[in-house]
């Protein structure tokens, strides 16, 4: 019968299986790249450095390791002519396979970021198997990507991870950063009406102490890594940075903003009152009139009060309502000086253009070859905000206006 | 196709005929003789007791009770048997027919007959009647006085349930058929019996109620209970192996149960239950794979949450199944799909490690099978003195010499308490075999071989059938209303038709309408009060 | 035949399964760019009436397969030439649906392996199936769909919670109407709709022919409608550049998917949702050739062909191209207008209009 050979038949077919488990691979044969620096070199060709997590060194990982002797990360670096090759080159370097699939950040120096662009950087990290979408960007500002992948940081063991944590909480509580990965990236890059915009990040203090032990000895720390401003892309490569205020104003428009600050004068006293916004929606609208595209940006914001640095009575309606208006009076500056930057610099990175594509795809197709140097410039930008105080946090009046009136 | 099969069953084959010709089939007139042929089939045994007595006005006349001792009744035997035929004997005896005398005056035992062939008196002996033999006659009186030591009603150790009966069965057949009949109490509780086994004469019962069963499952039980011609059964496991539809499969298909509340539970929804004499385990047929995963303490709670123990139960089970595999090629072959964090800390783990996953794996579950092979055959007190050396020495020694790694302990430690949480044991150890399996699959080909192996599974399982019954019902072929009582179990009061899959001839469970409401003037409705109306709140 | 029978909902979910399989993972109607979700849903209302030329010949001959009644409308000799010819459309399709899924799992998650070995074990399990017969690839279909609906429900409900969704993607829509119509009758009806082609062997199992009209209907207009809804969340998640640029868009999304810091990384949905969607279809395009087969040279036990004819797909699989870009070049070009348009659309007509003259003398 059938039976008798189905056994024989099935481990036929199974013996060849046997010979070789082909994709597999231990744990232990990897070397998990948590951070990938390139930059470029004085003669054209790449220089990665590859931070590896070394296991055996992060603490609380096992018990009784070594843990905190020796730094949890390993760095190498290798040249090349792309970034795949840079990573070929690597692994002779390394015992283990250079394993990518974990890489959290790709840190991309200023200068390579100005001059070669990232669009063929990009590409490599793209079609590979392991690189992740999901992986974050950041541009190294004035200081040598392969730096700031070296330098040890006290709290997270992994400094990568100390970054994209740093990304992503000033993003959520300050509001002037902005977390891109490589899918973000190459969304916006790929569209006519909009481009892409990348967190900086610069290291205060001394870089060479930083990357030895002595980093982790002091509760000081010998360096810091900070973020800083917003880069700006145009077809690939860095245009210019957004800093402070502009990067603030840039995000509400994206409708990135979560937690930010809005700190606004009062009575000729400078940021006396601080507003803490919980929730915040921003509504952009693209129309055409008469051939010419208008666009209307509507931000509307929700928060608390948190600081008060000057006498008001915030428990009288008719005060909070004035602290609202000068609030949205705020926003709106913020908001439009932002817009007028980019304007100057002819990037359309608030998406502005697809937002036209999509609601009046018509006039587009005849805006699209010049938007991003003639109609985006002369782009005409109506910004309304609505902001409201929900709260005025733990107490009604500041004592600065107890004071006050015990004085009166 | 193959399914088809088992309709087509080879006839059972002729049996072989007795060699030894030269006895007589029946009992002859002399007692003498037949006392000796008794004496000689049984080879002298001490253990069976013969008695002559003798009637003083007619010497002529002389009887014997045989009996083996032990599994007889001792009282009955005294008292209403030996006592009062010794009584008769001081008597002068008007019949000529000293067995009529017997049956209608003497012996006051239950059930007494007449049997002439020695086949049968030999079985009837050795059950544990009393035969009672007349000079002159040829035929002998079988007095039914079985009894003799027996274990009591228990509760099971196997299934133990914290609310419902606490009856577990016992190794005697008549015991375990009463204890269903006690709870179903119904004429149409219908029992046959027959005896197979061609050295041991095993009683076997087959029970079912009629009306509910299909007679089709009947009639197909009776079938395959008719060709058995086995030596020795030993219990129900022997008749299981061979009634089964695949028995060289690694999934049960017939349930077997120590309880009755079982039993009846399963003949209510119209299934057969087959008792062997000398064990309380009760087969019960058809099977389906879902009715592994449930306890009869399943209906006696509340039903949502019964609900969610079942689905703890199929969780587990699947860990059981493919956690080790899910590990091994989660970390040799996915390791993307690990947490960065976890990534370290496991990659940290197995840093000093020599062996490959797989083989660190297969270590650890052979160890473990080990230990709980030895654990489960050694007397309580030596066990414990295992438990610590597989803690102690295995679990920590191994650990801290670093030759496994600690996370591989954990995972197969896991699994080795999801497998012993598996409430139906039989299909816990198929679970055991096939993890073996897919953690190989996994090592050859990770995730990849884990789902090709589970679509292996499925095909498998949905191809069995017992009993004309699929496996997978009521999921494939999938049977709505049937779900009701799967993985989850539904409320009591919407259980109103048995299981389509058993196609019962009286669907009907139960009465509509059996969920139970509030009286009316508590809900929320605008009713008229009158003055007068108690409106309590 | 054998003398299995199959219910109406078994029916059902084998068509949405057998036509889910590769292409929720595969871009479909992309060249209809932000639109392919109308396309689809075009093609899928399209196929209703292809659905029904098969039902029409089906209800003629409601105890024969496709492959017997060519015999009984076109003559013996051409009959049998023809019914022989739709057994190796099936084997070829079973070929390239194999094909394509043993290049999509190696290229994303095992490329060291060969090829060789990726196929053959999956058609290990798909010779073991096709081997047990229709009914249990039928109740395997039922268990398989109910995973596959899970996973979708698991999937969606992750999407929606990490925020990826982002309608304005899909806008603006009916940019370029000629071209979604164009894509409809090249791409999108022949597969995976026109594909239900097979199912004229496996409709004769049916239990209850009256059920079949709207069994069918249900059945593709669910495929249609899911298969439009994957389009539309791949779209919506990733926007139309991104997809026309990844070969697996359903894995894209999926890998975009991070749900507080440990729901990511997902991959493992989509393997699964990859072998079995695979298995299924090479699964059915098998039993059909084998079953087909098995009635043209008058074989007794079908089952017993359940190996020579899943060496044949597997060999078969591997000789079809020598790289994938032909292979898709081949899928793309040349088997939808010299082998899907006449297997699946002009020879059903006709046959049609052979049974409707015959059987009108008749009557």
């Amino acid at each position: 019968m059938n039976r008798k050979w189905i056994i024989p038949f099935f481990m036929a077919i199974y013996l060849p299986l046997l010979s070789g488990c082909w994709s597999s691979i231990e744990l232990r044969d990897l070397a998990i790249v948590s951070a990938y620096a390139l930059d470029k070199n004085e003669d054209g060709t790449y220089v990665g450095t590859f931070q590896l997590i070394n296991p055996m060194n992060v603490p609380g990982a096992l018990q009784g390791g070594q843990s905190g002797q020796k730094p949890s990360i390993a760095t190498y670096t290798a040249t090349g002519g792309n970034p795949l090759e840079v990573a070929d080159r690597a692994s002779t370097k390394v015992s283990r396979d250079l394993y990518f699939a974990h890489t959290s950040l790709l840190v991309i120096s200023e200068e390579l970021a100005k001059e070669e662009g990232l669009s063929s950087i990009l590409d490599a990290m793209e079609r590979g198997l392991e690189f992740r979408t999901t992986t974050n960007i950041v541009i190294s500002r004035d200081m040598k990507a392969g730096d700031f992948v070296q330098v040890l940081t006290a709290i997270d063991q992994v400094p990568a991870e100390k970054a994209i944590k740093s990304l992503e909480f000033t993003e959520k509580l300050y509001g002037e950063n902005i977390a891109t990965n490589l899918q973000k990236f190459i969304k916006a890059a790929v569209s006519t009406g909009k481009e892409p915009l990348v967190s900086g990040f610069t290291v205060e203090g001394d870089i060479k102490k930083a990357k030895t032990m002595e980093q982790l000895q002091s509760s000081e720390g010998e360096a810091t890594i900070e973020v800083n401003g917003i880069g700006v892309f145009k077809e690939g490569k860095l245009m210019n940075w957004i800093e402070g205020d502009r990067s603030e104003g840039t995000l509400w428009v994206l409708d990135q903003i979560q937690q930010a600050p809005v700190n606004i004068d009062w009575k000729d006293k400078k940021e006396a009152i601080s507003y803490k916004v919980v929730r915040q929606k921003t509504n952009v609208e693209a129309q055409t009139k008469d051939g010419k595209p208008v666009i209307s940006v509507h931000i509307r914001a929700e928060g608390d009060l948190r600081a008060i640095d000057v006498p008001v009575n915030v428990t009288d309606p008719h005060v909070l309502f004035r602290i609202e208006k000068a609030l949205q009076q705020k926003i709106k500056d913020e908001a439009e000086a932002a817009i007028h930057e980019a304007q100057k610099t002819k990037t359309d990175i608030f998406g502005f253009g697809e937002k036209l594509h999509q609601s009046d795809p018509h006039s587009w197709k005849k805006l699209e070859p010049a938007w991003q140097d003639v109609y985006f410039p002369a782009l005409d930008v109506d910004v309304t905000v609505e902001a409201f105080i929900r709260r005025t946090g733990m107490r009604n009046n500041p004592y600065l206006f107890d004071l006050n009136k015990k004085s009166d | 196709m193959s399914y088809r099969k088992f309709i087509k069953r080879k006839k059972p084959k002729e049996q072989s005929e007795d060699l030894e010709k030269v006895e007589p089939k029946s009992i002859g007139t002399s007692i003498k003789e037949n006392l000796n042929i008794i004496k000689q089939k049984t080879g002298n045994s001490p253990d069976i007791i013969i008695r002559m007595l003798t009637f003083s006005h007619d010497p002529r006349v002389s009887t014997a009770i045989v009996h083996v001792d032990g599994l007889v009744d001792n009282p009955t035997i005294n008292e209403f048997l030996v006592q009062s035929m010794e009584d008769s004997v001081q008597e002068k005896l008007e019949e000529k027919d000293i067995f009529k005398v017997f049956s209608e005056k003497v012996i006051a035992v239950s059930s007494l007959e007449t049997r002439k062939d020695w086949d049968s008196l030999f079985q009837a002996l050795l059950s544990g009647d009393t035969i009672i033999l007349a000079d002159g006659k040829k035929e002998a009186l079988i007095a039914s006085t079985r009894g003799g030591e027996r274990r009591l009603v228990e509760q099971s150790d196997s299934e133990i349930t914290l609310r419902g009966s606490k009856e577990g069965f016992t190794e005697s057949i008549n015991t375990n058929t009463a204890l269903v009949r006690r709870i179903i109490k119904n004429p149409n509780l219908w029992v046959e019996t027959m005896n197979l086994g061609k050295q041991t004469n095993t009683d076997l019962s087959i029970m079912y109620i009629n009306g509910i069963v299909d007679t089709d499952i009947v009639k197909e039980v009776r079938q395959r209970l008719g060709r058995v011609d086995l030596d020795a059964i030993l219990d129900s496991g022997y008749i299981e192996q061979v009634i089964e539809d695949e028995s060289s499969g690694l999934f049960p298909t017939v349930t077997h149960t120590e309880r009755p509340d079982a039993v009846a539970g399963n003949l209510l929804e119209g299934r057969v239950a087959i008792f062997v004499s000398g064990t309380p385990h009760v087969l019960i047929v058809p099977a389906v794979m879902i009715q592994f995963f449930q306890t009869p303490e399943d209906y006696y709670v509340r039903f949502p949450i019964s609900t969610l123990i079942r689905m703890l139960r199929v969780f587990m089970f699947l860990i059981s199944l493919i956690g080790p595999a899910f590990y091994v090629a989660a970390t040799t072959f996915h390791q993307e799909m690990i947490p960065t964090d976890l990534l370290v800390i496991i990659a940290s783990q197995t840093e000093s490690v020599p062996f490959p996953a797989i083989v660190e794996a297969l270590i650890m579950e052979v160890t473990f099978e080990i230990l709980r092979e030895a654990g489960l055959r050694m007397p309580n007190k030596i066990s414990a003195t295992i438990s610590i050396v597989g803690a102690l020495v295995i679990g920590q020694g191994v650990i801290q010499a670093g030759i496994v790694s600690p996370a591989m302990v954990i995972v197969v430690a896991t699994t080795a308490i999801a497998s012993l949480a598996t409430p139906n044991y039989d299909i816990a150890i198929s679970a055991r075999l096939l993890r073996f399996a897919f953690m190989l699959s996994a090592a050859i080909a990770g995730f990849y071989g884990i789902i090709l192996g589970l679509i292996m599974l499925i095909v498998h399982l949905v191809s069995l059938r017992s009993f004309g019954v699929p496996y997978m019902s009521p999921f494939a072929p999938l049977v709505p209303k049937g779900l009701k009582d799967t993985i989850m179990r539904g409320p009591i009061w919407s259980f109103n038709e048995r299981p389509k899959s058993l196609h019962p001839q009286n669907p009907v469970r139960q009465g509509k309408h059996q969920k139970p409401l509030p009286p009316l003037k508590r809900r929320m409705v605008r009713t008229n009060t009158k003055e007068g109306d108690k409106n309590e709140s | 035949m054998e003398q299995a029978k199959i219910s109406t909902s078994q029916l059902f979910i084998l068509m949405i399964l057998f036509q889910l399989s590769n292409s929720l993972l595969i871009p479909l109607a992309m060249k209809a760019g932000r639109d392919s979700w109308l396309a689809i849903l075009i093609a899928a209302a399209v196929s209703i009436f292809l659905f029904f030329i098969y039902r029409a010949l089906y209800l003629y001959y409601p105890t024969l397969l496709l492959t017997d009644y060519t015999e009984k409308l076109i003559g013996k000799f051409l009959g049998r030439i023809l019914a022989f010819l739709y057994i190796l459309f099936f084997l070829y399709s079973a070929a390239r649906v194999l094909r394509e899924f043993g290049v999509m799992l190696l290229s994303f998650a095992f490329p060291e392996t060969p090829l060789f070995v990726a196929c053959a074990m999956m058609m290990l399990v798909v010779i073991y199936t096709v081997f047990k017969g229709i009914e249990v690839v039928a109740r395997t279909g039922e268990l398989l769909f109910v995973i596959m609906v899970m996973l979708a429900f698991f999937l969606f409900l992750l999407i929606a919670i990490s925020g990826l969704i982002d309608i304005s993607n899909l806008k603006p829509a009916f940019e370029d109407s000629p071209k979604i119509l164009d894509t409809v009758f090249t791409e999108t009806l022949y597969v995976p709709f026109g594909e239900i082609i097979v199912f004229t062997m496996i409709f004769p199992y049916l239990n209850q022919s009256k059920k079949l009209g709207k069994t069918g209907i249900a059945a593709i207009s669910i495929t249609g409608a899911s298969l439009a809804f994957t389009t539309i969340l791949n779209i919506s998640v990733l926007g139309v550049p991104l997809i026309e640029r990844s070969l697996f868009p359903l894995l894209t999304t999926i890998q975009s998917i991070q749900v507080g810091g440990f729901l990511q990384r997902l991959d493992v949905i989509f393997i699964l949702a990859l072998v079995i969607g695979g298995f299924f279809k090479v699964t059915v395009y098998t039993y059909c050739a084998v079953i087909g087969t098995a009635s043209l040279f008058d074989i007794k036990e079908p089952s017993k062909l359940a190996y020579p004819m899943g060496m044949t797909v597997l060999f078969l699989s591997l000789i079809i191209a020598s790289n994938y870009s032909e292979h898709i070049e081949e899928g793309l070009k040349i088997f939808p207008l010299y082998a899907q348009l006449p297997f699946q659309i002009i020879l059903p007509v006709f046959l049609l209009i052979i049974a409707f003259l015959k059987n009108r003398k008749k009557g």
